[in-house]
């Protein structure tokens, strides 16, 4: 399309030089036609002037000059040529056939010299142009020549037609030829066009040659690097001072993020001492708000004696330049404005290029409460438990000795020494073994393999196993089972441990001559087991404490020690809490306390079977 | 010669169970109190001539009963013998403040205390 309208512009654009030269040479042949008739006319009226009358007298037919000039004229472009006297009377004339010599009077100025001028002919002929001058020979008084010649007529250009022809020619041929250079040219444009044009009107949905999409992509991309480079090169110079003054704020912003959203609390001292950056966490841990802080002294807001002495220290060390400042020290302190935390203080100093560049001094807080209780709790713990070990060595030991040195015929001591080394023995044995499992199940080492089992014989064990133990003390044990008990998922070896640690406690606290009742029941979805007993019970603060781990109800109008040490009811509960079941206790100090475990009912399931 | 007179605080029922016998088969008159309190009525009533005290202990512990006892009685001379584990050393700073104030190491060998006090009693008796 845009190549052919290209082609008619071209040929337009060829037919109109041809015709401006065309023109150009027509008006430059006329004006040497022109030149040529004036040249003629004016030596022919020269030469007219000088002749004398007798001799230009043409009256005489044949005669005379102008008649020989005018029969001997090489062309026709002689009109007529005419001698005139005064007056305008004619004394010689000689025309064309056909031309009327025009009467127009001459230009005063003809007396003295010679001149040209235009005449008009008659309708429809060429217009005449007249060469006039006096006449030397004045024997007739005044007279005038006077040549006219025919204005040079179009018709000369009849002869030239051939070579105007082959010039058109020449160049009409030029125009496919340029046409054809430009089409080669624009070639590779244009077949990007084509590609463009295609690729829009077919669309992506359809499938264009990959081969052609490659090329177009190939140029394309070639295209754009480029101007990327060049645009790459004049972002360079402009845009580079904002662009890096960006970065850095978004760096420096990225920065803050990051320590605020650490989970310790931040402090960084200038150099000097001053505070230049606090983190929020801060705030909490020391109970000093941030404002307070900031851009402050240490002196100004730390009122914890050894946090002060630390930074003290460490920022005087750094002023003195000293090389223990490379080092990081911390200590452990309780916050003076914050109850119940323990804090755990770092200085470090912030320094870059091994130590070349110092920014002051970094302190990280954090909170190391739980830790601190953790390991205070496992202090208690080993306290407790290694008490809890010589109680009964202490007195085993004694009771041995004192066995030794008894008479050998004190039978009373005899068996009551050996009755308390025995319980001594036993409540260490307990103790041991209740130890190991609390350590498991607190590790998690003890995992419950939980079967479907009816709780009867489980129960009816763990009845008979307590049956000796209560007898020795004039205990009655009774077991209450329905006929028919739901099954239960349970593990029966950890369940025995807790049930155990019940009817213990039931016989242990219990009055001479009371009773112990092992029962179970079902109640909506739920299994409930009960161990009641008649002992001294339980007093209502104490209830919700019994659970803990290493409570001991105080015995102290206990007239006989009970020997417990605190574990028996916190592992009892530990494990019921392991099959997702509440154990409870209903107690009326004096008269006796029962416990009971509530286990929900396992649906039976198709092929599992009742252990 | 007098009975001497030995207070036992402990609530440890087998343990002045154990240490009564032994003292009152030496020749000694014996109190038993479970706690201080117990053993600050006991005082009142009669003097000893040595308070032997457990440290731990429900209610008022030995750490509050021994310095009490011997504030309470300024003119009366008598030993104090404060029952201790021999690891638990950080308990014997408080009993060393207190004048004529010793230790009695556990695990405890009635044997041994009921020889201490003989020679305790010998050198006072010796002396007074």
């Amino acid at each position: 399309m845009k190549l052919n309208r290209i082609g008619i512009a071209l040929i337009v654009s060829a037919l109109g030089v041809i015709a401006l030269v065309v023109t150009l040479l027509v008006i430059r042949q006329q004006d040497s036609r022109a030149a040529e008739v004036r040249a003629k006319g004016v030596s022919l009226t020269r030469s007219l002037s000088s002749i004398p009358v007798q001799l230009l007298d043409n009256s005489k037919p044949g005669l005379g000059v102008l008649n020989t000039m005018f029969a001997y004229q090489d062309n026709g472009d002689l009109a007529y040529a005419a001698i005139t006297g005064a007056g305008g009377r004619t004394l010689a004339d000689v025309a064309g056939r056909g031309t009327f010599i025009p009467a127009t009077p001459l230009p005063a100025d003809a007396i003295t010299a010679f001149g040209q001028r235009s005449l008009p002919n008659k309708e429809g002929a060429r217009g005449l142009i007249e060469f006039y001058g006096p006449l030397a020979d004045r024997s007739q008084g005044q007279a005038f020549v006077r040549v006219g010649f025919y204005q040079p007529g179009y018709a000369v250009l009849a002869r030239d037609v051939s070579f105007l022809a082959l010039l058109a020619l020449t160049m009409f041929l030029l125009v496919p030829l340029v046409y054809i250079v430009i089409k080669r040219e624009m070639a590779p444009l244009d077949a990007l066009g084509r590609q463009l044009h295609q690729l829009a009107d077919v669309g992506m949905a359809q499938q264009a040659h990959a081969g052609d999409v490659r090329e177009l992509a190939g140029s394309l991309q070639a295209y754009l690097q480029f101007a990327s480079r060049r645009i790459a090169q004049l972002e360079h110079g402009s845009l580079n001072a904002s662009a890096d003054n960006q970065v850095l704020q978004y760096g420096s912003k990225k920065l803050a993020a990051a320590l605020q959203s650490l989970p310790d609390g931040l402090l960084m001292l200038a150099p000097g001492g001053l505070v230049t950056f606090a983190s929020d966490k801060v705030e909490p841990l020391l109970g000093i708000a941030i404002d307070d802080i900031l851009e402050q002294p240490v002196d100004a807001w730390c009122r914890d004696p050894a946090l002060r002495t630390l930074l003290g220290r460490h920022t005087s060390a750094q002023r003195g330049g000293q090389r223990d400042t490379v080092h990081a020290h911390s200590i452990d302190f309780v916050p003076v404005n914050v109850e119940g935390k323990y804090l755990s203080a770092t200085v470090q100093p912030l320094t870059a290029a091994h130590g070349a560049m110092a920014f002051g001094t970094l302190l990280v807080l954090r909170d190391v409460t739980r830790e601190q209780l953790a390991r205070q709790a496992g202090n208690d713990f080993v306290a407790h438990v290694s008490h809890e070990l010589k109680s009964p060595l202490n007195v085993i030991g004694m009771y041995a000795e004192t066995l030794a040195d008894a008479d050998a015929n004190d039978e009373t001591l005899r068996v009551e020494s050996l009755n308390v080394i025995q319980d001594e023995i036993e409540r260490m044995n307990a103790l041991v073994g209740n130890l190991l499992n609390v350590s498991k199940l607190e590790t998690g080492s003890m995992s419950p393999e939980r079967n479907r089992v009816r709780l009867d014989d489980l129960l009816r064990d763990a009845y008979e196993h307590a049956l000796p133990r209560a007898e020795g003390k004039q205990l009655r044990v009774s077991l209450d089972l329905p006929r028919e008990l739901e099954a239960v998922a349970i593990d029966k070896d950890l369940f025995r441990i807790a049930l155990n640690n019940l009817l213990t406690n039931a016989i242990k606290y219990n009055r001479p001559g009371g009773s112990v009742t092992l029962a179970a029941r079902n109640e909506d979805h739920e299994i409930v087991i009960s161990v009641r007993d008649t002992g001294i019970g339980i007093a209502a603060d104490d209830r919700e404490r019994v659970f803990d781990k290493f409570y001991r109800v105080s015995e102290r109008d206990a007239q006989a020690p009970r020997g417990g040490h605190g574990l028996g009811l916190y592992l009892a509960a530990q494990i019921v809490e392991l099959h997702h079941g509440r154990i409870v206790v209903d107690s009326e100090p004096g008269i006796g306390s029962t416990f009971s475990i509530h286990l929900k009912i396992a649906p039976a399931a198709a092929g599992v079977v009742t252990l | 010669m007098t009975q001497r007179h030995i207070l036992l605080v402990d609530d440890e029922p087998h343990v002045t169970r154990v240490l009564r016998l032994a003292l009152e088969k030496a020749g000694y008159a014996v109190t038993v109190a479970h706690d201080g309190h117990a053993a600050l009525a006991c005082m009142a009533q009669q003097l000893p001539d040595v308070l032997i005290s457990d440290i731990q202990m429900d209610g008022m512990d030995g750490r509050t009963l021994c310095p009490r006892a011997r504030a309470a009685y300024p003119d009366h001379d008598f030993l104090i013998l404060v029952m201790t584990s021999m690891t638990a050393l950080e308990e014997r700073d408080w009993a060393r403040q207190l004048a004529n104030t010793e230790f009695l190491e556990k695990p405890l060998s009635p044997r041994q205390l009921v020889a201490r006090l003989a020679k305790h009693f010998a050198v006072s008796g010796a002396t007074a």
